[in-house]
């Protein structure tokens, strides 16, 4: 994946972006200010106000409307997500496999800092590729959460998934024999009652928030609809409508 | 008399290379580990911006590395509240301890980087 630095930027500006793109992100109370880095980074704020706040929490489409938002510069790349990702999905420990990870960016020249650590893991999106290209349903969006799931049982290996991709969210798992990925800790953990990821109730920095977008009280909800406060998502070319938000702070 | 003044003589010098071999500081980043992978310290940096042995050296630190983390109260609220790095890093000596994480964090990565045989952070490429 490029390097991504929101402080240095060019904003190569809204005119680029496309129609559709500017309507999707909308119709769910964000305006678009630009995009970055050749279109690897989209930024947004939100339109929110009281008066139509009901109104668009019925965009997001799914109930619970699964969702993280990351405080990126508060990630100190301490790993803690990723061990208790690995101990809880059980994630093998060989190169390439991971559910998440975090990148590492240079910024030598930033008033922030020196470097910028970026937490990635599935973006659980509205319009996945990898469902559309995946030839025999292994993996698809659930009706009720939108989390994308894998059912192994029916994963030939063939990884046009993991082409399609454009998070580079999935592995091949060589003891499932199937394709792996995150999935919000459904099996693990949310679906047994519990309220968040592994990854998120590890941090110790408050990066990860992770909640329910179809609700207005929630800290996901209320963070990506901030006024005036930017959040960005990766990768908005790939048209995939992300459910994984980033902002600073 | 002239054994005192020798002796004298003797003892001062023996103060002044006491005092030139307690002024040499680690090269190498001091990075720690505990409570979590990878924050650096690193002297010369501080030694550059014209700061003393003393500052530091009295009562805020130990001479001797990764003794900190050995204290269970070496973590950010600590830091916040003006005690260890915080005595210096509080928004007026130097950058706040609540701005800039990733400054102070090199993480898994910058410390296995370091581990690795870099002795400077900036040895890595992209
Ligand atoms: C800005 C603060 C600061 C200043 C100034 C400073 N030090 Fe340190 N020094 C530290 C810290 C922090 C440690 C690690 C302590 C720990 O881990 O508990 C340390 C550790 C050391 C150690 C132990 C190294 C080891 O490998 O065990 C020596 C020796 C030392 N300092 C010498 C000096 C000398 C000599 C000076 C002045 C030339 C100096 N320091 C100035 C902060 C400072
Ligand atoms: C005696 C005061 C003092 C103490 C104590 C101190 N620092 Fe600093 N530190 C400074 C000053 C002054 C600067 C440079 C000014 C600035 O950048 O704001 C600095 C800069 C830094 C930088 C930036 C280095 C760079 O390359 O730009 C780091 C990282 C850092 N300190 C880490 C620490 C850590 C970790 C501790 C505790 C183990 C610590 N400091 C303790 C005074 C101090
Ligand atoms: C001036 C240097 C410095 C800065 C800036 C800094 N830290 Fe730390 N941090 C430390 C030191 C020193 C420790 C204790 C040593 C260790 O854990 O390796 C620590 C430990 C931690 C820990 C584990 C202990 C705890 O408090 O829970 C977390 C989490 C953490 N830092 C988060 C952050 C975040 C988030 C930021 C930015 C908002 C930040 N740090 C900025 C120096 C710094």
């Amino acid at each position: 994946m490029n390097k991504l630095d929101l402080n240095n930027l060019k904003n190569e500006g809204v005119e680029n972006v496309p129609m559709q793109e500017r309507r999707d992100f909308l119709k769910m109370g964000l305006a678009i200010t630009g995009i970055f880095a050749g279109g690897t980074i989209l930024s947004a704020v939100s339109t929110f106000n009281t008066a139509n706040a009901a109104d668009f929490a019925k965009k997001y489409p799914y109930s619970p409307h699964y969702s993280m938002v990351m405080h990126q510069d508060r990630c100190i790349d301490c790993e803690r997500c990723m061990a208790a990702c690995v101990a809880t999905n059980h994630v093998p420990n060989v190169p390439g496999a991971y559910r998440t990870t975090i990148l590492e960016k240079d910024t030598p020249d930033a008033v922030g800092g020196k470097r910028e650590f970026i937490p990635v893991l599935c973006n659980q999106c509205n319009l996945p590729q990898c469902t559309r290209v995946c030839p025999t349903k292994a993996t698809y969006k659930d009706q009720t959460t939108g989390i994308v799931l894998m059912n192994i049982k029916k994963c030939i290996g063939c990884l046009t998934c993991q082409e399609g991709c454009p998070y580079n969210a999935r592995y091949f798992n060589e003891e499932k024999k199937a394709v792996d990925k995150c999935n919000f800790c459904w099996d693990t953990r949310l679906s047994k009652g519990e309220k968040d990821t592994a990854c998120a109730h590890a941090c110790p920095a408050g990066v990860r928030i992770f909640g329910d977008l179809s609700k207005q009280d929630d800290p996901v909800f209320k963070t990506v609809h901030q006024i005036e406060k930017a959040v960005w998502v990766l990768r908005p070319e790939a048209g995939t409508r992300p459910n994984v938000f980033y902002t600073k702070g | 008399m002239t054994i005192r003044l020798i002796t004298t003589v003797t003892a001062l010098l023996a103060l002044v290379t006491g005092l030139a071999s307690a002024a040499s500081y680690p090269e190498a980043p001091i990075v720690f580990d505990k409570p979590v992978t990878g924050v650096i310290f690193s002297h010369k940096v501080h030694m550059d911006k014209g700061l003393s042995c003393e500052m530091c050296h009295n009562r805020l630190f130990e001479m001797q590395a990764k003794k900190a983390q050995g204290n269970a109260d070496f973590v950010m609220e600590s830091l916040y509240q003006g005690k260890y790095c915080g005595a210096c890093h509080n928004g007026s000596l130097a950058f706040a301890a609540n701005t800039r994480c990733a400054t102070c964090h090199i993480g898994v990565k910058g410390a296995k980087r370091l581990s690795d045989g870099g002795t400077q952070e900036e040895t890595h490429e992209h």
